[in-house]
């Protein structure tokens, strides 16, 4: 479990803040005040690991703003709370890209693929599931269930 | 614990502090009285030998004044053969001379008195003692072999032959020849000299012959053997007839010696010779009284050291007494402690490392104190701990139940002695509530909130209310208990056994997994989960509203209900069992949809094969039920 750590870069309005490392309840979102923005985009690639205190937490901080939200790179573990957990994705909030992890039952290997926006999937929930292989060629599968991880994109 | 059988510390700190100083000024005052005796021997040897050398020059000095004061009578004699006017010219009243006589030494080495002359005034007597001179007393003097003997062995000699001070100086005077060699006898008053010998002091002093007869000293000797009282060594190396190198040469060396009288009495002894035959000047000193100052510096040394003895064995008293009171005190304070009374503690003032020994211990103590309260804090609260897990199990149902035409099978362990994790069913108006929830956290606090939920599920159960209204009563009351700082993830699905339909509720819990039966196993994409509707967690905003949705069952569905500390489950090397092991277990447990209590054990074989007993991190809660159909509870 790493430390967390945040970057905020302000462009006026504009802010892009990066995440990573364990949101848990010694995160104090409290000093990351919102205030001001008008569009965030939340990179959450190295995000690696939240309990249900962080989720409160991040539940607090991210509901409080006006802003207009993105969810970039979300990692497995943000997709499930964002399935699970009523808030954690805004209702004004959409998510731009999102990791869906894939695995090989033959080779025992494990890759995440970044679903996009407009290319593996679209606003209307609809999905482009690609072919993903892995370095010995195999067709790897999915290693999620569907009617669960992908429930979000419906919403 | 007992006291060490030992010397005390005390006592081995008295016996350092006198012993060391006892034997080092004892080697101290060993040392010091060897030099300052050795030093002092050759202070009276020097002493002494100076006496005896200047006596020796005084008898030789006085002796050679008289010969050098009659010498024109001898001279005189020698040449007319007869003593004239001369001679009464030199012999007054004042002259220590009282006669002279002249003798000729014969060829047999007897002497042949051949004149006589006398001090003026003096009336010649055959008295005895005799007193004045006499011609008497010189023809018994010459006729006498042992003045024979020492006047043909030696030029120039002395003797004492009338056991007073007086004295006969030989003087041999050879003569051309045919005329035969010449001794004269002078018989001169001694009294002066003799005085010198008598004259009381540290030494006695002698004037001896070869033979070691005392012929001047203290009184009570004179005309003894000295050699009877001491045995002196020099005498016995001096040759009686060897003449001496020269006139008035050295023949004897001085020395000193050191030897024992008949009493066994140590004297020091220094002798000088005397330039008239073999006679000797002999100093002696006991050296008892020579090494007297030696006696009274040891005295006063051993006062001196018995005194600083006392003092050191008096301070070492009070520094002992101070230090061993202290450790005492600490003694018996470990003792108290051995004896489990830890609110002991040692009053020491001192700033010393005694001092800091017993701050440590007083701290030491404390802090055992301290421990062993906590421990006692801890026992009470593990006691109440297992008294809360007992009542916490109340708040579960039987693992297994047949209500409707439902089956359950569960499965709770909490991570610690009580969990946040709850699971209940129950049969309510014709329906079977089915209820799961994860308060935030595990442990006490999450306890207490399972507690009131149990407790407004118990009250909301009895309002006969659907599924969504019986979470938003259950939001308000947890948020009431909670303030926001606790939530609850939940799901309750109300089961219809007569419509086989099943009205659910979702507080953002994990979605339980419907199966449906079929002729085949079921895979991954059979999994449905029961997501449709989803709400807040219980107890984050008072006034969330919450929905609900409806799905039918039908005979030989089951349903999975289970908290996220399934695959979370770590074993020994912190490894997570993982989403992906979970579902390959939970489609593995039901390949042949066996009945429930056999897919909850094959279930709960999977998940205790990774965590190989390795300790929960998060409470493990699951239940399965299964539509058999057609029963009614």
């Amino acid at each position: 479990m790493g430390k967390f750590e945040i970057t905020i870069n302000k462009k006026g309005n504009d802010w892009a803040i990066k995440m990573g490392g364990t949101i848990d309840e010694d995160v104090d979102f409290g000093q990351y005040m919102l205030t001001g923005a008008q569009k965030i985009d939340l990179h959450l690639a190295d995000i690696k690991s939240i309990n249900s205190c962080g989720i409160r937490e991040w539940i607090k901080w991210i509901g409080a703003t006006a802003a207009a939200v993105t969810y970039h790179e979300c990692p497995k573990i943000i997709v499930d709370q964002i399935n699970m957990v009523q808030g954690f994705l805004p209702g004004r909030a959409t998510v731009n890209s999102f990791f869906v992890p894939f695995y090989c039952e033959e080779s025992s290997s494990e890759k995440s693929y970044l679903f996009r926006l407009g290319h593996e999937f679209n606003s209307n929930g609809d999905l482009k599931i690609p072919i993903v292989k892995d370095d010995q060629g195999h067709v790897m599968e999915m290693d999620v269930v569907e009617a669960k991880y992908f429930k979000f994109l419906k919403k | 614990m007992s006291r060490p059988q030992s010397l005390s510390l005390r006592i081995k700190f008295l016996l350092i502090l006198t012993l060391l100083p006892l034997i080092v000024l004892g080697a101290y005052l060993a040392i010091a009285i060897d030099v300052f005796q050795s030093d002092k021997l050759a202070y009276v040897f020097e002493e002494t030998s100076s006496i005896s050398k200047t006596l020796a020059l005084q008898t030789t000095t006085n002796w050679t004044s008289v010969l050098a004061s009659v010498r024109p009578v001898l001279q005189d004699w020698a040449e007319k053969g007869s003593f004239g006017s001369l001679s009464q010219l030199l012999l007054t009243a004042e002259s220590p001379v009282r006669w002279i006589a002249a003798c000729e030494l014969a060829e047999d080495g007897q002497l042949i008195k051949k004149g006589f002359v006398a001090r003026s005034g003096l009336v010649p007597v055959a008295a005895s003692p005799p007193t004045l001179a006499s011609e008497s007393e010189a023809e018994s003097i010459v006729k006498s072999p042992f003045v024979t003997e020492k006047a043909v062995a030696n030029r120039r000699t002395a003797i004492v032959p009338f056991g007073d001070e007086r004295v006969v100086l030989l003087e041999k005077l050879d003569m051309p020849a045919p005329a035969k060699p010449l001794v004269f006898l002078i018989l001169m008053d001694g009294k002066d000299l003799a005085d010198s010998f008598r004259a009381p002091g540290s030494a006695s002093n002698y004037l001896i012959d070869e033979k070691g007869l005392i012929m001047m000293g203290p009184p009570e000797f004179e005309r003894t053997y000295l050699t009877a009282q001491i045995p002196v060594s020099f005498l016995s190396a001096t040759p009686v007839a060897a003449p001496p190198p020269t006139p008035g040469g050295q023949r004897r060396q001085s020395g000193t010696e050191e030897v024992n009288n008949e009493h066994n009495e140590a004297l020091l002894i220094s002798y000088a010779p005397v330039q008239y035959g073999n006679l000797f000047v002999v100093s002696t000193v006991p050296k008892k009284a020579a090494l007297e100052a030696v006696q009274i510096l040891l005295r006063k040394s051993l006062i001196f050291f018995a005194l600083l003895i006392c003092a050191t064995l008096v301070i070492s008293l009070i520094a002992s007494k101070n230090l061993t009171s202290a450790l005492t005190q600490l003694f018996q304070a470990t003792q108290k402690v051995a004896q489990g009374k830890f609110d002991i503690r040692v009053n020491v003032d001192s700033s010393d490392e005694v001092g800091s020994l017993a701050q440590s211990f007083n701290k030491m103590a404390a802090e055992v104190s301290r421990l062993m309260m906590e421990t006692a804090e801890k026992a009470r609260m593990e006691s109440e701990l297992r008294t809360a897990q007992t009542v916490q199990e109340t708040l579960f149902p039987p693992v297994s139940a047949r209500i409707g035409d439902l089956s359950v099978f569960g499965y709770y362990e909490p991570a610690s002695e009580i969990g946040g994790d709850w699971w209940h069913y129950n049969w309510v108006d014709g329906k079977v509530f089915l209820w799961i929830g994860d308060a935030t956290g595990h442990g006490a606090p999450a306890a207490l909130i399972t507690s009131a939920a149990k407790s407004a599920s118990t009250v909301i159960e009895n309002l006969k209310v659907d599924p969504a209204t019986a979470l938003d009563l259950l939001n308000r009351s947890i948020f009431d208990v909670s303030q926001g700082k606790i939530m609850m993830t939940f799901f309750l699905g109300c089961y219809d056994p007569v419509t086989h339909r099943l009205i659910y509720s979702n507080a953002s819990h994990e979605s339980p997994y419907l199966i449906r039966r079929s002729d085949q196993p079921p895979r991954k994409k059979d999994l449905i989960p029961l997501n449709d509707v989803n709400n807040p967690r219980l107890g984050q905003n008072r006034q969330s509203r919450y929905k609900q949705t409806t799905i039918n069952l039908q005979p030989g569905d089951r349903i999975l209900f289970y908290t996220d500390g399934i695959p979370d489950i770590k074993n020994p090397a912190n490894e997570p069992w993982g989403e992906r092991n979970f579902i390959k277990a939970v489609l593995e447990a039901n390949k042949d949809f066996p009945p429930i209590d056999e897919a909850v054990t094959r279930l709960t074989g999977s998940f205790e094969k990774h965590r190989q007993k390795a300790m929960l991190h998060d409470d493990i809660t699951f239940f399965m039920i299964e539509v058999h159909g057609g029963a009614q509870g």
